[in-house]
């Protein structure tokens, strides 16, 4: 039986199918319940998706701090490994080896469990994220409602560790944090809306073909685009609203207490929010996986990182905001835009 | 409403601005030096460890412990010994010249106040060491011998007669 590589690379839905129907037959001939080769799948696919996570952090922080150097005139990481991207590899053995704090006075179960709370939302997103044709955990028919619903969670592990912490500036951190969600989710969500309802369906999958052919939501929406750029990388707390872990004004903010483990689950959740808002923005407005020639998963890869370097770019250049700043700029400014972007949208979409 | 399109404008203006600049950046080369591979090239005057050079012409060092530059120096880094012939009478030669460099602040004094141009600052700077003894050196047995442009510079600092 040879591998049908190339169709597995272009269009995977088929082969896959495919392979899933062949192991239920034969699991069915040994009598045993279909439930539990269910099960096993999405066992397989949770594993992938951890092992993609834990490659892709690893890499996209490598990246980040290459992109930092390129602009501060520096040369990076280069010297464990080729070009250094072995160097996260090593940052993390050696993070994983120190001793696990607890500080006095700490209270247990929401220090213990922040660190979870925050990274498993982004672990569940990758299960409406589409990687390719075909090749998406699971297409729920409300995909946006679920991304926005569940990215919203991890404001409960940034505050549980800001609360946990019995520490003043991870309080703070927590306070902050909890703010800068809610106030970017909502401009955040209205430049998601346009996008809706040009598709006329919330399926990640839907929203991707109807961009087929070029006519990407980034030229018709640019600014809804600019906007969700800005939303989400506010909601990751990246620089230039990385105030929850600012380090000249907080120590680490809601961080401070973590080390080990649970500090490397924070990072690792950070990174990982950075590629899903990136890969969101891709599926979303540049057409997800769709590009000539090479497989789609190479394109959704590159443009991905396309859009991972934008926001480094944006990280690398501006200061951080002052608080006060952070909510007029959302409140004030990317609200009344996008608000103004999805009237003008709808009346464009009636009369046209 | 004027006022705060123009301050939407503006703002924007201002953004793009700030990125075009670490755009720039972006294409310039990295100043960075791979420290223990890569070595900077030292302007001449760098202040590194006190050496005492040969001079090519008479094969031997310039010091008429005279003891000018033992007195000049803030720290009492200085301890030199004259050479006693075997008349016993004192030769203007230094049969010790104990430089101690863990309390050398590198001020350039005692170069100033050679009148012959017997020491110079070299730019050797790598000169940790694991243990405080080694710091001591007796520069006049060091026999260093300069070169290349510092070698010059210092040929050229010293017009006057020769040390008798």
């Amino acid at each position: 039986m040879t591998l049908p590589l190339k169709e597995l690379l272009y269009a995977p839905a088929a082969p896959l199918a495919a392979f899933a129907a062949k192991a239920h037959a034969l699991w069915a001939a040994r009598g045993l319940p279909s439930s539990v080769l269910d099960l096993l799948f999405q066992l397989a696919i949770a594993a992938a998706v951890s092992g993609f996570i834990t490659v892709n952090a690893l890499f996209i922080i490598w990246f980040d701090r290459k992109i930092a150097a390129l602009m501060q005139l520096r040369k990076g990481p280069n010297r464990v490994g080729p070009f250094g991207l072995l160097q996260t590899l090593a940052d993390t053995l050696k993070l994983l080896s120190k001793e696990d704090l607890n500080p006095r006075g700490i209270d247990p179960l929401a220090f213990w469990l922040a660190p979870l709370l925050v990274f498993i939302p982004a672990f569940a997103v990758f299960l409406v994220i589409p990687f390719g044709d075909g090749l998406i955990a699971g297409d729920l028919n409300i995909g946006i409602l679920y991304i926005l619903a569940i990215s919203g969670l991890s404001v409960i592990g940034i505050l549980s560790a800001g609360w946990g912490s019995n520490n003043k500036y991870s309080l703070i951190g927590g306070l902050r944090s909890a703010a800068q969600m809610v106030s970017y989710e909502v401009p955040m969500m209205l430049a998601i809306l346009p996008v809706v309802m040009l598709t006329g369906s919330m399926r990640m999958g839907a929203i991707v073909d109807a961009q087929a052919g070029y006519g990407w939501f980034a030229f018709m929406q640019p600014v809804a685009f600019v906007i969700f750029l800005i939303a989400g990388n506010a909601e990751v707390n990246r620089a230039p609203f990385d105030l929850p872990e600012a380090e000249s004004e907080l120590v680490a903010g809601f961080n401070t207490e973590y080390s080990a483990m649970k500090f490397s689950l924070f990072f690792l959740a950070e990174y990982t929010n950075l590629f899903l808002t990136s890969a969101i923005a891709v599926s979303l407005f540049l057409g997800g996986w769709e590009g000539p020639f090479l497989p789609p998963v190479v394109w959704f890869l590159l443009k991905t990182y396309f859009v991972i370097t934008l926001l480094c770019w944006a990280r690398w250049t501006f200061p951080r905001i002052r608080v006060d700043q952070l909510m007029q700029f959302s409140w004030k400014y990317l609200l009344p835009i996008a608000l103004a972007n999805l009237l003008l949208s709808a009346a464009a979409m009636k009369l046209l | 409403m004027t006022g705060y399109l123009s301050e939407i404008y503006d703002g924007i203006k201002s953004l793009c601005a700030g990125l075009g600049v670490t755009l720039k950046h972006c294409f310039r080369k990295p100043i960075t030096l791979q420290y223990p591979e890569e070595k900077p090239a030292l302007p001449l005057r760098a202040r590194g460890r006190l050496v005492m050079p040969v001079d090519p012409a008479t094969g031997a060092n310039r010091c008429t412990a005279c003891l000018l530059c033992a007195k000049a120096c803030p720290n009492g880094s200085l301890e030199i010994t004259k050479a006693v012939g075997e008349d016993g009478k004192p030769k203007p030669r230094a049969a010790k010249y104990l430089y101690r460099s863990g309390n050398c602040m590198y001020c350039n004094l005692c170069v100033e106040a050679c009148p012959f141009a017997a020491i110079i600052m070299s730019d050797e700077y790598e000169t940790g060491t694991r243990d405080r003894e080694s710091l001591d050196a007796d520069l006049a047995a060091e026999n260093h011998e300069l070169k290349g442009s510092k070698l010059s510079w210092w040929l050229s600092k010293f017009k006057g007669e020769e040390p008798s």
